[in-house]
């Protein structure tokens, strides 16, 4: 046991040597502490002029008409007024909506099977869970890209051929206003799955293998294993899937722009696409950022909702 | 922590966040900053990729040659972006060349200084009609015509020839084209995987709304009307405007018309289906020709004059501007400049210097396209652009309006079977009003 050091009344002078060990120590964690904030400092400097500051510029410019070169004019709450009365931002808040719940759930159940399928030492499985794994560390733009060849909406594209041999299809996928959004929400599913894949992973190794024993040996299904021993104990690991898987769909973007633009007939618009479209095309960069201030309330909204009910889960 | 060292920690904090805030610069004010000369050499931005650039840097190069004035040249692809960051710097590039469609945003953002037409050396050789498109809402004239261009009709002629079917001379001649490059197996390797027309049929940057205007002025019809004094009204609910919007309509509806996924493709997405043979009529600019001549190959498509609708054969003009920007101090500098650009040397240095031409047809009118380039395609897009041409207009923001329109057709094409013009663009009509009014050049 180490004895911790006690702070010395000033009304009762310590006797010498304490006080030199005392010192010689609060010393040497004072340095500890200054290399500490020194290690912190860059990152924290980066972050907070690359991450906070814009961010609070974000916020600030929320409120006026932005002329960078004029000068800005304050509007008050006026663009917030006019994003919230939008139409288009209406139906784009409904399929961005959409996206996020289905790509979500869907991540969420395929990186399940995938983690519960690969689950193991073996060199194969190694090999497997790296293939599987490529589509999170791809860039998005290139899946994009290889995602829109495959859904070629003709019945000699990738896809329309397999759906061919089956006596299903042609599909128009991307070109069909009813099928656009699916289709980018299978795209997102694909490329969010494996990245859900490693963090259930990474909770399945801290599953008590002695539970499924003595499940094997009450007889238990495995389905009531997957039931009773497997999803209690990987709350935590489902916890920060859920919260990022979330997050992420909400700022769904590049897949959108890449695949579709927004289009067919606005059928896919989300509202990082509309957004974009207002600051970077029609130069409303006021409003552009009521619509990001927004966005960031609903994500904080959302995150601090999954993290409380988690909690009290957890709690009860 | 000792209180000491946590005293100094919040102290670095507070210190980095100011000098951070300081340096983001969150000035505001009522006007313009006075413009200064920094002794630098003149900078000047333009819309450029890579191959653009080769060309303004050898004629750059030549002009720094001939009058010993250095020039810094950067070619932005990004262009506006870039400049909204300098302009929240309060200090912008001396002289910018970017499109004419630009004028109308620059001039409401404060970036532009009024140019005095007289004080150009050779204005007279540039058309009125062209010094017409630099005026902003108040009759000034706020930059320097520098290249025209028009959108030209090319064909795949070996098809064509092939399948034994005449030069279009109308729209209803090029629809049928179009269904016979679908459906009559042009290139003759026995498989249905030829299409008719490209199109960039997406809403991103309003591509839809750009290409399907030549094809509505030809019907007669148009987005805007202009009223005079710089106020416009909406003429996308009129009759022509419908007539127009049906035709477009019909080649997205006509199967193999136009190329699968057109509805959401950009330039970058459609162009290859014509480079790469699976599709034979394409609406471009001439910029393309390099390209093209490559593959599918110069001697397999034919550039033709546009196809008639009910009215006309009108197509879109566009072209690039040089702006004198609110920072610029440097009187003497970019006067030489806009001389030389304007200038018989500039302009065919602007066409020939480089890897690809950013002077596509030429604004001073002693400098022949199709005699520099030695290639009679050029005369097509010089006649049309003479005779039988239209641009947007410059002196108010065009990006919403076409933007707008894009939307709008993307929403009616979509959907075949329902008859969906009148109502599509009737919802046009109340967004462009809207979009007049907010810009305050509503008649």
């Amino acid at each position: 046991m180490t004895a911790t050091p006690t702070k010395t009344p000033v009304s009762r002078p310590a006797p010498p040597a304490h006080k030199a060990a005392g010192g010689t120590r609060k010393r040497r964690g004072s340095k500890q502490s200054l290399a500490v904030w020194l290690f912190l400092l860059p990152a924290a400097l980066l972050g907070l002029y690359f991450k906070f500051i814009p961010m609070f510029e974000g916020v600030r410019l929320s409120l006026f008409k932005v002329q960078p070169f004029l000068g800005d004019i304050f509007v008050g709450f006026e663009n917030y007024a006019k994003v919230l009365g939008d139409q288009r931002f209406m139906e784009a808040l409904g399929h961005t909506i959409f996206l996020g719940v289905t790509q979500t759930l869907g991540a969420l159940l395929v990186g399940f099977v995938l983690a519960l399928l690969l689950e193991g030492q073996a060199r194969s499985l190694w090999f497997l869970r790296t293939a599987i794994f490529l589509p999170v560390v791809t860039a998005l733009a290139v899946v994009g890209e290889i995602w829109r060849i495959l859904y070629f909406p003709t019945a000699d594209g990738p896809l329309n051929s397999i759906l061919g041999w089956l006596g299903l299809g042609p599909l128009q996928f991307l070109n069909g206003t009813d099928t656009a959004l699916w289709s980018i929400a299978v795209v997102g599913i694909w490329s969010g799955a494996p990245y859900n894949m490693v963090i259930i992973l990474a909770g399945l190794t801290g599953v008590d293998r002695s539970l499924y024993e003595s499940a094997g040996v009450d007889g238990a299904t495995v389905w009531q294993r997957l039931r009773y021993i497997t999803l209690p104990a990987l709350r935590p690991s489902l916890v920060i899937v859920l919260t990022l898987a979330a997050i992420r769909s909400l700022r769904s973007f590049t897949e959108v722009y890449v695949l579709t633009g927004g289009g067919p007939a606005g059928s896919t618009e989300v509202w990082m696409t509309r957004m974009y479209s207002l600051g970077f095309q029609r130069n409303d960069i006021g409003v552009a950022s009521a619509a990001a201030v927004l966005l960031l309330v609903v994500t904080l909204l959302l995150t601090v909702g999954t993290q409380y009910l988690a909690k009290r889960k957890a709690d009860r | 922590m000792d209180s000491k060292i946590r005293f100094r920690a919040r102290v670095a904090v507070a210190l980095s966040i100011a000098s951070a805030a300081a340096l983001t610069g969150c000035g505001s004010g009522p006007s313009a900053p006075a413009a200064t000369d920094d002794g630098q050499p003149i900078e000047v931005w333009a819309r450029a990729g890579t191959d653009a650039a080769t060309t303004y840097a050898a004629m750059f190069k030549e002009f720094t040659a001939k009058t010993g004035v250095k020039v810094n040249f950067q070619g932005v692809p990004d262009l506006d972006q870039q400049l909204q960051t300098r302009a929240a710097s309060k200090k912008l590039p001396d002289i910018v060349i970017n499109d004419s469609a630009a004028l109308g945003n620059y001039t409401a953002q404060g970036y532009l200084q009024k140019i005095d037409r007289s004080s150009v050396t050779g204005s007279d050789r540039i058309a009125d009609s062209l010094w017409k498109e630099t005026e902003g809402l108040d009759g000034a004239s706020y930059g320097v015509p520098f290249s025209r261009q028009t959108m030209v009709t090319m064909i795949r002629k070996d098809w064509r020839e092939k399948l034994g079917l005449p030069v279009p001379k109308t729209l209803e001649d090029l629809a049928k084209l179009a269904t016979a490059f679908a459906t009559q197996d042009p290139d003759g390797n026995g498989q249905a995987d030829t299409y008719g027309m490209v199109v960039p049929g997406s809403t991103e940057r309003g591509y839809l709304g750009w290409w399907a205007s030549s094809y509505i002025w030809q019907d007669g019809g148009s987005y805007l009307k202009d009223e005079g004094n710089g106020k416009y009204s909406s003429n996308a609910s009129s009759p022509e405007t419908q007539a127009g919007v049906s035709w477009v309509k019909q080649q997205f509806c006509t199967p193999g018309n136009t190329q699968p996924g057109a509805l959401t493709a950009a330039t970058s997405v459609a162009s290859p289906f014509f480079q790469t043979g699976k599709a034979g009529i394409i609406l471009t600019g001439p910029y393309n020709f390099s390209s093209f001549d490559k593959t599918p190959g110069k001697d397999v498509y034919e550039v033709i004059e546009a196809p008639k609708g009910s009215k006309d054969n009108t197509v879109l003009a566009e072209g690039e501007n040089i702006y004198v920007t609110a920072s610029n101090a440097k009187k003497d500098q970019t006067k030489q400049v806009i001389d030389y650009l304007v200038s018989q040397d500039g302009q065919k240095a602007g066409m020939t210097a480089g890897k690809q031409p950013i002077v596509r047809v030429p604004v001073n009118s002693d400098v022949d396209a199709a005699a520099v380039y030695n290639d009679p395609r050029w005369s097509v897009v010089q006649e049309a652009l003479k005779s039988s041409s239209k641009a947007f207009p410059s002196a108010i923001n065009f990006v919403p309006f076409r933007q707008a329109a894009a939307e709008a057709l993307n929403k009616i094409v979509a959907d075949c079977p329902a008859d969906n013009v009148a109502s599509g663009l009737q919802a046009l009509d109340t967004a462009i009003n809207d979009e007049l009014n907010s810009q305050n050049a509503k008649s």
